[in-house]
This record gives C-alpha cells, sequence and structure tokens, in this order.
C-alpha cells in the first residue's frame, strides 16, 4: 500500500513508548565504538571529550529515539552504559500495562 | 480428419466478401471487390454477404466447399483477430484444413478508418483482398500439435478478486496457489467499513470467506511473497515466487504479547496512518493468515545484529525465529489469474483541495477507517484536529478522477462510495450537515438510485460543481468551500468542520512488472487490455493468462466478484480440457539450404533451436518455440521454414500490394499483438487515416526480414513501415530488439546507396495506440508527398538485385 502516511496517528499519544535515559560512566570506557555502531537506533556518536583512560568516550544526541532495547549495555566491554526507563514523562501506555 | 486437399493440388479458392451490415458496405463497394475477386487467379467463386459470421454465411461457405471441390478460402472482413478462429472453425467442419483460410481485414484496417474515401477505401479493400488471394494459395495445410496443461493455477493478489477466483477454481477440484504481497490477505475490501448499496459490513462478509481460503486443502496460500519471474506458455508456466520471511512461525497463536513489548512504533498502513502499530504486528484483527509478522524494515535487529530480543522472551509458545531466509519457491501452473488490485490516488497534488496541509481534510479511505468500529476511533465520526465529532461535512467527488490534473477515466466507485458514505453518517448522527459536491451522480447499478433517493430523503444536500478550493479558518479549523453551483448558475460558499476527499482509483504501481511478466498490454489508463472488449472480456491476450477485478478496470466489489469468477471459470475451461493445440506456425528446417551457422539459435528469444555443429543439423523444439518468426529473418540462406508465414507467402502479398500505384503506398508491416491490433483499435475507436497504407500482418515484428522491406521498395514501394511492440514489452520477450538491430541496418544501407533513409520508419505502438499508428502514418505522407520518380527508381534499382 504505497500511500503517503503523513498524519500523527489518532493514537499517538496513547501509545506512546517509554521514554530512556540514558547513563554513560564515561571513566570506564575504552572507546571501542561498538555501542555507537550497533546501536540500531543511532543515538550515540563519539565525544570530543577525552576520558581519564585518554579515550573519547559516546555522547547521546537523541535521547528521545533510544528504544530501551539494551543492545549497547549488552556489547559494552567495560558495563560503561546501560539505559533506564525515564520516570513520570509520557509513560501511559507503559503503566497502563502494568 | 482426412485433408482432401494437398499443396500440390491446383488452388480453387472461394472469396467471401462480408458487408457486415452498413459497417463495411457503409464505406466500401462490396459489389465491386466481388467482382473483382472474380477476376484474379485461381478464384473459382467470389460472393458477398451481408453477415458472413452468422451460421447462414458459415452454412455458405461450407456447402460451397463441398460442391465446388473449393481447397482455400478468403474471408474479406473483419480482423482476423476477431474472427479467424470461427471461419477456421467452418473450413474445419466441411473438411477443409483450417491453415488454408486466410482472411482480409476490410473493416477495421479499412472500412472504419477511411468513412469519407469510398473510392480509396473501395481501392484498398480490393488490394487487400487481391494479397489474401495471393497469399491463400501458397498456404499449406498443417496439423497442430498437442501440449498437456498442468491443473493448477496462481492467482496473483489476494484481495476480493483473487479470493473469490481461488475459492471457485479450488471447489472445482484444482489446485491453487495464492500469491499476496502483504501479510494477510483481503486487500482494499478487509480496509472498508460497509458495502453499496446494501450496506453489508465488509469485514463481516470478506472475513468467512478468507478464512476459507486460509483452510482450503486446495489452497495454497503464499503471503508476503511476490512473483519475481514468469516463464513458459499456456498450460506449462513456470514461476518464480519470492517467499519473504515473517519470522514467526505457525506456532503463534495471535496473543499480542510480543507487540505488547516491541519498542518500535509507526503508522499502520492498513489504517491509513490514522493508527499506530508495532514492529511485530498483525495488519488487522481478521488477517489471515492470523500468524504476526516482523516488519524488517524498521526492526531494531537488522542483518545479522540481534539487537533487542524483547519479543522473543515474550512469546510463550516460541514462535519468534529470526533466522528464517528468503526462500524462492518454483511452481508448475497450467493457468494464471492477475488480480492485483488498484491503489487509491494521492490527493496532494490537487493543491487546492490542501489535503496534507489542512488537518480536517481527508481522504474516503481515511473516512472508512474512521467510521468502522474496528477502526483507530472505534467507529466515531472524529476530526483530525480536535477529535470533536463535526456538525457539518462536506463531500467533494471526482477527486482525481475526470479531470486533467488527475486521470481522465471515471473510477466507477466514488459517487456510490460517497452516498453510502453520508447515509452511515446520517445513521449514527443525524444532525451533522452533509454536503456533497459533484460533477455527476453516476448511479448506474442495482439497487444504487434507490439508495441514492434515500440519501436525498435523509437530508443530504447535493450540489453540482466542484469548489474551486479549500480554505481554512485558522482558530476553527473549519473549512470554506468556494465554487459554483452549475445548476444555479450561483457562486456558493460553505463553512463545514471536516471535508472528505472521494479520491479515484487508479492502476498499481507495479502493474508494470506484472505487464512484463506476461507480456501484457495496458490501457492509455494503465489498466490491463482485455483479448476482447466485448466477448473476451476476462481473458488476457496472452494464452492462459486471465484478468479480475481493478487491475482489468476500476470496479465494485460485486462487479469484482463476478469477473473473478468469471475468470476462474475460464481457467478452469481450459485445465478440465487438459490439453491445448498450439498453432501451426512454427519454423521446420531445410537441410539442404542449411550451413549451420547458428545464426537462428542465437536470436530466438526461448532457446528453442538446437544446432548441431558436429551432425550439421538444426532441431526446432517446438513446445518451447512460440512461433515469433524471428529466426527465419535471420536465415540468410532459407534454411528456415516459418509455416504460414513463408517467405513466398509474405513476397507474394507484397507483390499483390505493390502491382500499381506502388509509389503513392506504405507497406506496413505489422506485429498481431501491438501495432497490428493497435491498428484494429484505431478501426475500432474510428480514428481516421490516409488510405494509402497497406498493412501485412506478421506473429512478431521479429519476423519481418530484411529482404521483405528491400523487396517492397524494390517494387517501388513509396514508403515501408515496420511497426512493433514497445521495446521491452514485445510479446515474444526481446525478439523486437532484433527488429531494431534490422532496421537500423537497412537505415544504414539506404544512406550507403543513397535511398532517403525517411522512406524506411520504425514504430513502437502498444495494442492501445492507434492514435499514435494513425499519426505515424498521418507524417509518412510528407515523405511520400516529396517522393520524385527518379527516387522510386533509384531504391527500385539499388534493392532490385536482392
Amino acid at each position: 500500500m504505497p500511500q503517503k502516511l503523513w498524519r500523527e496517528p489518532l493514537d499517538a499519544q496513547k501509545t506512546k513508548l517509554p521514554k530512556a535515559e540514558i547513563c554513560i560512566i564515561t571513566d570506564l570506557c575504552k572507546g571501542c565504538g561498538f555501542c555507537i555502531e550497533f546501536c540500531p537506533k543511532n543515538v550515540l556518536e563519539q565525544s570530543e571529550q577525552l576520558n581519564k583512560k585518554g579515550k573519547h568516550p559516546p555522547e547521546v544526541t537523541d535521547e528521545s529515539s533510544c528504544a530501551l532495547c539494551g543492545f549497547c549495555t549488552a556489547i559494552c566491554p567495560e558495563f560503561a552504559i546501560f539505559v533506564v526507563e525515564k520516570k513520570g514523562e509520557n509513560n501511559v501506555g507503559n503503566e497502563e500495562k502494568e | 480428419m482426412v485433408d482432401r486437399e494437398s499443396s500440390k493440388e491446383e488452388p480453387r479458392i472461394g472469396v467471401y466478401i462480408c458487408h457486415c451490415g452498413l459497417n463495411i458496405a457503409g464505406t466500401v463497394d462490396v459489389e465491386e471487390v466481388t467482382r473483382f475477386a472474380s477476376t484474379l487467379p485461381n478464384v473459382i467463386i467470389s460472393k458477398d454477404n451481408r453477415y458472413t459470421c452468422s451460421d447462414q454465411g458459415q452454412q455458405l461457405i461450407k456447402n460451397d466447399i463441398k460442391e465446388n471441390n473449393l481447397n482455400r478460402i478468403v474471408v474479406a472482413s473483419c480482423s482476423p483477430r476477431l474472427h479467424e478462429p470461427t471461419f477456421r472453425k467452418a473450413c474445419e467442419e466441411a473438411g477443409l484444413n483450417k491453415y488454408l483460410f486466410e482472411m482480409a481485414n476490410i473493416r477495421e484496417h479499412c472500412s472504419w478508418v477511411h468513412l469519407n474515401d469510398k473510392i480509396e477505401a473501395t481501392q484498398k479493400a480490393k488490394d487487400l483482398v487481391k494479397a489474401a488471394v495471393a497469399k491463400v494459395a501458397l498456404l499449406e495445410p498443417a496439423i497442430e500439435a498437442e501440449v498437456p496443461i498442468t491443473r493448477k493455477t496462481l492467482v496473483i493478489g489476494g484481495g476480493i478478486a483473487g479470493i473469490q477466483a481461488a475459492l471457485d477454481l479450488a471447489d472445482t477440484g484444482y489446485e491453487v496457489y495464492l500469491v499476496e504481497r502483504e501479510a494477510s490477505i483481503g486487500g482494499r475490501m478487509a480496509q472498508i467499513d460497509k458495502t453499496f448499496p446494501t450496506m453489508d459490513c465488509s469485514i463481516c462478509i470478506l472475513a468467512p470467506k478468507m478464512s476459507d481460503v486460509g483452510h482450503h486443502p486446495n489452497i495454497t496460500l503464499l503471503t508476503n511473497s511476490e512473483v519475481k519471474e514468469v516463464r513458459g506458455y499456456i498450460g506449462n508456466f513456470k514461476v518464480k515466487v519470492l517467499k519473504k520471511p515473517r519470522y514467526v512461525t505457525d506456532d503463534c497463536s495471535a496473543c499480542n504479547e510480543c507487540s505488547e513489548v516491541c519498542p518500535v512504533n509507526i503508522p499502520n498502513e492498513f489504517d491509513v496512518g490514522l493508527a499506530t502499530r508495532r514492529a511485530i504486528y498483525t495488519p488487522f484483527a481478521q488477517a489471515v493468515p492470523s500468524t504476526y509478522v516482523v516488519d524488517k524494515e524498521v526492526c531494531l535487529n537488522k542483518e545479522g545484529i540481534m539487537a533487542c530480543d524483547k519479543c522473543i522472551i515474550a512469546c510463550e509458545r516460541q514462535a519468534i525465529n529470526f533466522d528464517m531466509e528468503p526462500e524462492t519457491l518454483e511452481l508448475e501452473v497450467g493457468t494464471i489469474i492477475v488480480a492485483t488490485g488498484a491503489d487509491v490516488y494521492d490527493p496532494s497534488a490537487l493543491l487546492n483541495y490542501g489535503y496534507t496541509r489542512y488537518l480536517n481534510v481527508i481522504t474516503s479511505l481515511e473516512f472508512e477507517r474512521l467510521i468502522n468500529a474496528g477502526g483507530p476511533s472505534g467507529g466515531s465520526l472524529i476530526r483530525p484536529s480536535d477529535m470533536k465529532i463535526p456538525e457539518s461535512v462536506a463531500f467533494i467527488q471526482c477527486v482525481g478522477s475526470r479531470s486533467e490534473k488527475g486521470n481522465p477515466y471515471c473510477s466507477n466507485v466514488c459517487c456510490m462510495n460517497t452516498i453510502k458514505d453520508s447515509l452511515l453518517i446520517k445513521e449514527h448522527w443525524p444532525r451533522v450537515q452533509i454536503y456533497v459536491f459533484y460533477v455527476d451522480m453516476r448511479t448506474f447499478g442495482k439497487g444504487f438510485e434507490d439508495l441514492y433517493r434515500r440519501a436525498k430523503e435523509k437530508g443530504v444536500i447535493f450540489i453540482r460543481g466542484l469548489p474551486a478550493e479549500v480554505v481554512e479558518e485558522r482558530k476553527t479549523r473549519n473549512l470554506w468551500l468556494t465554487g459554483e453551483n452549475t445548476l444555479q448558475n450561483k457562486l456558493y460558499k460553505v463553512n463545514v468542520d471536516m471535508v472528505i476527499l472521494s479520491v479515484g482509483i487508479q492502476p498499481c504501481q507495479d502493474s508494470e512488472a506484472i505487464q512484463r511478466f506476461f507480456t501484457l498490454s495496458r490501457t492509455n489508463d494503465g489498466f490491463f487490455m482485455e483479448a476482447h472488449p466485448k466477448l473476451r472480456p476476462v481473458d488476457a491476450p496472452t494464452g492462459g493468462v486471465f484478468l479480475a477485478g481493478c487491475a482489468e478496470s476500476p470496479k465494485d466489489i460485486k462487479d469484482s466478484v463476478t469477473q473473478a469468477s468469471a475468470a476462474a471459470a475460464r481457467a478452469g475451461i481450459l485445465m478440465a480440457q487438459g490439453k491445448v493445440t498450439v498453432e501451426a506456425i512454427t519454423p521446420k528446417p531445410i537441410p539442404e539450404n542449411c550451413r549451420v551457422c547458428g545464426l537462428c539459435a542465437q536470436v530466438c528469444p526461448y532457446n528453442a533451436i538446437i544446432v548441431d555443429k558436429e551432425n550439421k543439423l538444426v532441431e526446432v523444439i517446438e513446445a518451447a518455440c512460440a512461433g515469433c518468426g524471428t529466426c527465419g529473418a535471420e536465415c540468410q540462406f532459407g534454411a528456415l521454414h516459418m509455416r504460414h508465414f513463408t517467405d513466398d507467402q509474405i513476397m507474394t502479398q507484397i507483390d499483390a500490394l505493390t502491382e500499381d500505384d506502388a509509389s503513392k503506398k506504405i507497406i506496413a508491416f505489422c506485429c498481431n499483438w501491438c501495432a497490428y491490433a493497435g491498428a484494429d483499435f484505431a478501426g475500432v475507436s474510428r480514428i481516421q487515416y490516409p488510405p494509402n497504407v497497406r498493412i501485412i500482418r506478421t506473429m512478431c515484428s521479429g519476423r519481418i526480414s530484411s529482404k521483405f522491406i528491400e523487396h517492397a521498395l524494390s517494387r517501388g514501394a513509396g514508403a515501408v513501415l515496420v511497426a512493433g511492440c514497445h521495446p521491452g514489452d514485445c510479446h515474444y520477450i526481446g525478439a523486437n530488439y532484433q527488429t531494431k538491430k534490422r532496421v537500423e541496418r537497412l537505415w544504414k544501407k539506404m544512406e550507403r546507396l543513397g535511398v532517403n533513409k525517411s522512406r524506411l520508419q520504425l514504430l513502437w505502438a502498444s495494442a492501445a495506440e492507434g492514435e499514435r499508428i494513425a499519426s505515424k502514418i498521418n507524417e509518412m505522407q510528407v515523405t511520400l508527398k516529396g517522393l520524385t520518380t527518379k527516387e522510386v527508381e533509384k531504391a527500385r534499382e539499388a534493392f532490385s538485385d536482392n
């Protein structure tokens, strides 16, 4: 069905997904770049900043598109990144489930 | 059947000139042509007849064959594409081999296209009869080979038409493959809320049929699948179908747990983007198969990387498997039904209606989802800007139909759909004020007028004259419609809460691919063309292929179902017979002339010629050969005898047509499927063009050997036209590329010999492009007018050696 879908769906607010908060422990990062390369939503980027190890840890470019899949956490060899659900913000769909 | 005749016997020809009522006799002096025919060599009998195709007409031919020992028959009437089978059958019934019959097309190619030039039309009819008589004398009897038909059908498209066709054939007892591109069958009908004129719930009458398809032992349902390649011919198609993985196995119980945890939320195509879905989903509640599907385009898991396993964890039945691979299935079927449906018109191109700029301007398809109880608003008619029930709505008709900006044709269903929609609104919210702006209300079907009357009784206001413009009021987001009421000659300015654009239907985006697979033709509108608009409305021009539903033209559900059942019956007839005869038009090698050069095998689009250089043998595989004749045209040594279109037969036609006034004539070689059919279409449409063109039919333009063209020029023909299917649309895969090569080679030769090369023209024209053929012939008149006797003589000499 090739029609253009341009409207905001009527249930867009109701079905909004939980918002993510991405936590990066910058000094643990050894700059391997796995999280940046493999993030399916491309929300991470290498930062300019240097950490204690002299590496460039990732920084978040667009937290709102994070899908909370947790893949970055799973592949980080240094346990330097994890994602938690942001509380209280637009988590209607989520609350209904609970 | 014993053939009484043999090709060595002296020809005894019977010629029958048809009046076709006044269709021919109104323009052509039939008596004169009949008299003329009697003077031609070998003609024993020449008669005219009011309707030769009638029972009496056929009986007359049969009697004459028996009483006068006729061994060749010519009928000059309509196109052989229409009645050749009729007369061939009559010949057979009288004991005459049907390959000893020839037609002269003096209706589509003569009387209908030269309505105002009786003298020239009569002259042309005489010429055409002369050529047919000359050819028929050289025809040879032939026996057709029989090919078995695989008793299986492929139905392409799982909308209501495809579903109906599949069920009918499966119930008859044939095995059916139903291929659907989407994840579920159901098509457009599944999206619609109610059907007109009975106001039945659409999905309620469709869902049981969908479920029948899912459970039918004779139906193999292939969803998420696309046809990738079609080879073969009537009765013996080999089809490659790409079955894309669902990533969910049949163990799925459709519990929706996976969908709930999926972190990807996007607009749902089924709800026209009015609701959301997840990356793992089912398109709608009644989907068949009910198994969920992963939309790999948006899923977080890409090739080789499993980023997210939420659905896998949520699935208790462990039905999700991301290791599934695409499969290519090879199906062998005897018949194919094309039911690929249609798209809806995208009104964002019509800027004056403001679709996509104004939230409260919606399309009729969006309306269907809004009014549907299973839809995103739970069946509540709300306007998108504030989710309130509108107090007034306006329907605008013919959006993208019957207009220069959109499509020129009428989309057939929108008038009734709007009437139905307006009644639905009145049923639930009687106070809503409804305006319908229209060009004409077309309520032609059974029960349609009743529904129209009911809508008027309920207070729906119908205003003739489409709004020129829709403008949004900023604050309220209400819409102002301005235009002219053409019944009252008054301008109107109407304020409504919501506007519904009654959008038209247009051909599917991928109908081009389907067209290529089956070498079908499309009308100017882009819908598939039927073999004959009246008598074979569901047969495609390609043998063994049938059409159903909106792929053929815009139509409502009832018509789609009717057509689907008809297509199923037509396919069933073929399969019940279990065999089909192949026209005896395949080549026969003549070993004594053959030098085993292998050129014939190189140009054969079907690889049907095997060249054995060691043993100096060339063999034609009859079952694979489609009879295009490209090999025959390529052979320089006369070593391939193209049955029924032999070199001698075509040469004698050229001779007959160039006997007198050759320099004023255009000799046109047209392929049976596109150009000749296009010239027929010009006739049916009464498109007028100059009468000096003489058309010779071959099966494919690839048959047209350079020596035919050179021969025509050496006989002093003013100009030669070679016409075939558009490149890529050739009925014989790519045989017309050989045509192009040959013509280009000849152009060079003409240049070299100092012959004006514009006297040879090449034209690609489809069966629907009568206009194109006519304008080419008009264009060629200029060349003819400027042609001097000297030039004609020069070409005559230059090519006379050949």
